[in-house]
């Protein structure tokens, strides 16, 4: 009874409605973006009143913002956080530079595409994106949570040899701890 | 302030005999001089005059001249004035003397100079990496590293910008502005 397929639906829709109004935010700013944090969540724009609040260690947090440009140094910690954080989890790539390199298109140490590294739930463009697009890019990620499509912590798993392909391409000397899942 | 950077010209000269002076507007005077005396005249400055303060160390590549430019910029609480020190060292194997005895904060900026720019430090007590990890490539900072072609090679690109260009080629599109002869020397 438990197992049948109808009240699994019924568990999901519950999980997915608790889970869409409760986004921890993981407090780690990387590049230029995370200045653009502070008013978004403070009583201007009021992210928390859409359930969207700070964290501050990576085992507590729901949602990792890479805000901004990633070097291949930064890179590297980024991965070890979002390996540490806890499911679900959902990745924004946050500002151009995540999603096409930006004005650090042709730096000799700065990533051009984050999704090749890390799975990306949601991309916010803009450089930067004002509180009012990183609002909405909340809610279009509470909305993929409600469909249960924000499952970029699935894809990594299921294509994690393709990612750490990537991330070792461009990190020479790997020596992080292998996480099993 | 003209009369302290007077005597401070006078002092340097009559103590070291192969420098040049260079008098600029407000509080700045530059020396010139060889790269065996850099030691010597930092210590004289720092112990003798009271420019007890290291405000910077910069490096410049003159990749025509084949040399490597070392400006050491000091301050002194009590005369108010800056004094540049420039050295060149050449380009190929290039060596300085190490003088973090004198700053203890110069051994930052020489571990940045030798990963940025691959100048050796006599005698440098530091870890082997700074602030780039696992590099492998050429020292990043030098003039004849071709970073566009580095970043194209190494790093995975998503289509739709291959006509990303310099921004001074659009602005000259766009207002039919003319670029000046001595930048179309460093045009990509």
């Amino acid at each position: 009874m438990i197992n049948d397929k109808n009240s699994q639906k019924i568990v999901d829709i519950i999980q997915n409605f608790a889970r869409q109004h409760s986004l921890w935010v993981l407090a780690y700013g990387t590049g230029c973006g995370a200045i653009e944090l502070p008013p978004t969540m403070t009583s201007r724009y009021d992210a928390e009143r859409l359930g969207v609040r700070g964290a501050a260690t990576p085992r507590q947090a729901d949602v990792l913002l890479i805000t901004g440009y990633l070097t291949t140094k930064t890179l590297k910690r980024v991965i070890r956080v979002y390996e540490q954080m806890q499911d679900p989890k959902y990745v924004i790539g946050f500002g151009s530079c995540t999603i096409n390199g930006g004005m650090y298109w042709d730096s000799y140490n700065t990533i051009k595409a984050l999704d090749r590294y890390m799975p990306v739930d949601i991309y916010i463009n803009g450089c930067m994106p004002r509180p009012e697009a990183v609002l909405s890019g909340f809610a279009k990620l509470q909305k993929l949570i409600q469909a249960g499509k924000a499952d970029g912590a699935k894809k990594y798993k299921e294509n994690l040899e393709w990612y750490r392909a990537n991330q070792k391409n461009v990190i020479p000397n790997w020596r992080m701890p292998e996480y099993n899942w | 302030m003209k009369e302290i950077k007077k005597t401070v010209i006078e002092k340097i000269t009559t103590h070291f005999k192969e420098v040049t002076a260079q008098q600029h507007d407000g509080n700045r005077v530059d020396f010139f001089i060889g790269k065996e005396e850099i030691p010597a005249i930092l210590f004289f400055l720092k112990d003798e005059m009271g420019y007890n303060h290291l405000s910077h160390i910069a490096c410049v590549d003159w990749l025509e001249e084949k040399e490597f430019e070392i400006v050491y910029i000091v301050w002194s609480y009590t005369d108010k004035i800056k004094i540049f020190v420039h050295t060149r060292v050449e380009r190929e194997n290039p060596v300085m003397d190490n003088v973090d005895m004198i700053w203890r904060q110069a051994n930052t900026y020489e571990r940045e100079m030798k990963e940025m720019y691959g100048i050796e430090f006599t005698g440098l007590e530091a870890p082997e990496e700074f602030l780039l990890e696992d590099w492998e490539g050429p020292p990043p900072m030098r003039r004849d590293f071709d970073t566009e072609a580095y970043a194209r090679e190494k790093f995975w690109e998503r289509p739709g910008r291959e006509d990303a260009r310099d921004v001074r080629e659009t602005i000259i599109e766009r207002t039919g502005e003319e670029l000046p002869d001595f930048a179309k020397k460093y045009k990509r």
